[in-house]
């Protein structure tokens, strides 16, 4: 009972932070791009979503000893599990491809042109781009396909300005589908690309 | 040791052997072959001890059940013969033969044992029923327990006459057997017995290629993240690492004389195709083109290399020199043709192309001839891989739902699913080892 009381105070506590966090922050223009990048990403309401999910996200991954809350260093912490959870959005945001082609769509323009624009703006991250392929056709190929398909989408987010050296590719060709069914609806899901935004290890 | 010298020692002491012909009896690489009738008749017991053991059904069995695994015959049901064998013999002079060819035998095998309870004699002799004559007839001595080896030896007796090749009794083939987001390196035997999990690296491993003295097994795998290649010894069952560069480090063929290697590498920017010499542990580029060149194979005598280029805007098979020069495309029909695997018999290329929307099994001869499809299944083909003498391939369909292994004729006739681990697995990729000449 008293722990709940505890998280409950801790909760306000960091949802007012962030609260105060986000309307200072936005008179400085850094913050403004990334509002504007959420609100191209993504309707309204899964704004809302997202925003709910980063709280809870932070709540749910801060440490034990939540009478420590008000220390500045925890503050600290949370924002930052606030960041990775927000980093954590790219993991959905996969792009398609059609049978046998590396070609981004427009799609899949717009998606990296989200994810070039967050990562200029988070030095401190950086991405891997898993290169996917459906069942179709022989386990080599597909890994060389994969490939492709990582490499394309590395190759469009360079060139609006990320660092090369943030950017890493794997493939997993046909090997890891994400939808285990054997149609066109299945495999259109698993010809992707799949984005993972971590911190810099350093 | 002792029972490694023993089978060694004790060995088939072979006293007498009759060949009659040269002549090949059976193209099994024609497209009309289909399979020979043959008679079987329980074998004699030639001693004078009682057949306790009932070898007289074992033999007539084993090497009936061997004879329909090879896919090129059918065994006539013993219902319906029509000699007495009280009164018939097992040899030339005591068979009248229309006895067997009004029943439809082209081929008939009869035998006689004796089993004095120390040592186990057999006679084996197959005749052609239409000429009337002994194709080839073996005797056999040891020990009880290689009874079966007889079978087997004189099995690869009636195929080297029959069809100028021996079996594949003592072949096995390295499959990949996946299950959600781990797969491992299994081996089972020609006739589907004795399945083994070669790795157990709780990763993604795939592409299993056998070394040509069936000792070795290179592979790519994700053990440390990235698909490196690496080398498994089967007695130690130890894993070295090959190559680790970035990108793909893709474990494509062995050569037949086992100083080679061929690789599928993406480490100076694309997919090319490279050449590790063992001994020298040297690594040559042999591809130089930006588009994906993968999945490269040996031809048997290592001079030339089946691979899959997109080059001409979709994936087709190319061959080249094995120094990398007169690079020819092979494939024209369809737009995806990939996963080559080139014929121990020297002149045809399996492959997977995709037609009706489907992977279907393909052969061609290396100069781009005589183009045949051999699977027409709704289960489709994939991953084609040559057994020894090219009698066979082994390749991945779609059965109820899984990919399954199977096995066809060269010409495409009598598929059957080779048993495998059941459950959820996936199998896929199937490599077929040589002969490790135990029969």
């Amino acid at each position: 009972m008293k722990r709940n009381i505890w998280m409950i105070g801790s909760l306000a506590i960091i949802c007012s932070f962030m609260f105060i966090f986000a309307a200072g922050c936005a008179k400085t223009p850094v913050v403004k791009e990334e509002v504007a990048l959420q609100e191209a990403a993504a309707p309204q309401k899964e704004i809302a979503l997202q925003e709910a999910e980063s709280v809870t996200s932070a709540v749910e991954t801060a440490p034990a000893k939540v009478g420590e809350v008000q220390d500045q260093g925890m503050t600290e912490k949370a924002l930052w599990e606030a960041l990775l959870a927000e980093a954590s959005i790219f993991k959905d945001r996969d792009i398609y491809f059609s049978f046998d082609r590396y070609d981004l769509n427009s799609d899949a323009r717009q998606n990296l042109g989200r994810l070039a624009d967050w990562l200029l703006i988070h030095p401190e991250f950086e991405v891997t781009i898993e290169g996917h392929c459906d069942e179709r056709g022989t386990t080599e190929y597909n890994l060389a396909l994969g490939e492709r398909r990582a490499g394309a989408a590395k190759a469009y987010i360079i060139n609006l300005g990320v660092d090369i050296g943030k950017v890493s590719t794997i493939s997993y060709g046909e090997e890891l589908p994400l939808d285990p069914g054997h149609d066109e609806a299945s495999w259109s899901k698993n010809r992707r690309d799949h984005f993972l935004v971590y911190p810099s290890r350093k | 040791m002792r029972k490694i010298v023993g089978s060694f020692v004790v060995l088939l002491i072979l006293l007498w052997s009759i060949t009659a012909w040269s002549k090949v009896y059976i193209d099994i690489n024609a497209p009309g072959f289909q399979k020979y009738p043959i008679a079987i008749t329980d074998f004699k017991n030639i001693g004078t001890k009682e057949d306790k053991k009932k070898l007289s059904v074992w033999f007539a069995y084993q090497l009936s059940r061997h004879l329909k695994l090879t896919g090129f015959f059918n065994t006539i049901n013993p219902g319906a013969f029509l000699e007495d064998p009280e009164q018939a013999g097992i040899t030339i002079d005591g068979i009248n033969f229309s006895d067997w060819s009004s029943i439809g035998a082209d081929f008939l095998i009869k035998g006689g044992f004796n089993n004095d309870g120390k040592e186990l004699s057999v006679e084996f002799r197959i005749f052609d029923v239409v000429e009337g004559r002994l194709i080839v007839g073996k005797r056999y001595q040891d020990r009880f327990t290689k009874r079966k080896i007889m079978v087997l030896k004189f099995v690869n007796e009636i195929l080297l006459a029959l069809t100028g090749e021996k079996g594949v009794f003592d072949t096995k083939i390295a499959f990949v057997g996946k299950d959600r987001d781990v797969s491992e390196i299994y081996t089972i035997d020609f006739d589907g017995a004795n399945l083994i999990k070669i790795t157990r690296l709780e990763s993604l491993t795939m592409l299993p290629r056998w070394s040509p003295d069936v000792g070795k097994i290179f592979f790519t795998s994700y053990l440390n993240g990235n698909p490196d290649s690496y080398i498994m010894n089967l007695s130690t069952r130890r894993v070295k690492e090959l190559t680790s560069f970035t990108g793909l480090n893709l474990a494509s063929s062995w050569s037949s004389d086992g100083s080679k290697l061929l690789l599928a590498l993406s480490k100076d920017g694309n997919e090319e195709i490279y050449v590790k010499d063992i001994k020298k542990d040297s690594l040559r580029r042999l591809t130089r083109n930006p588009s994906i060149d993968v999945s490269p194979t040996w031809s048997p005598d290592g001079k030339k290399i089946a691979f899959v280029s997109n080059r001409s805007g979709s994936p087709q098979i190319f061959t080249m020199d094995s120094n990398g020069k007169g690079i020819s495309r092979l494939t024209y029909e369809g737009s995806y043709n990939t996963s080559p695997n080139w014929s121990p018999r020297g002149n045809r290329i399996a492959y997977e192309g995709m037609t009706n929307g489907r992977f279907q099994i393909f052969s061609i001869d290396e100069d781009g001839g005589n183009l045949m499809q051999l699977t027409f299944e709704g289960g489709g083909g994939e991953a084609p891989s040559w057994s020894p003498g090219g009698m066979y391939l082994a390749f991945i369909s779609t059965i109820g739902g899984k990919k399954k292994i199977c096995i066809i004729n060269s010409n495409g006739l009598n598929l059957r699913v080779l048993g495998a681990p059941g459950g959820s697995y996936a199998l896929d990729s199937p490599s077929w080892s040589s002969r490790l000449n135990l029969y």
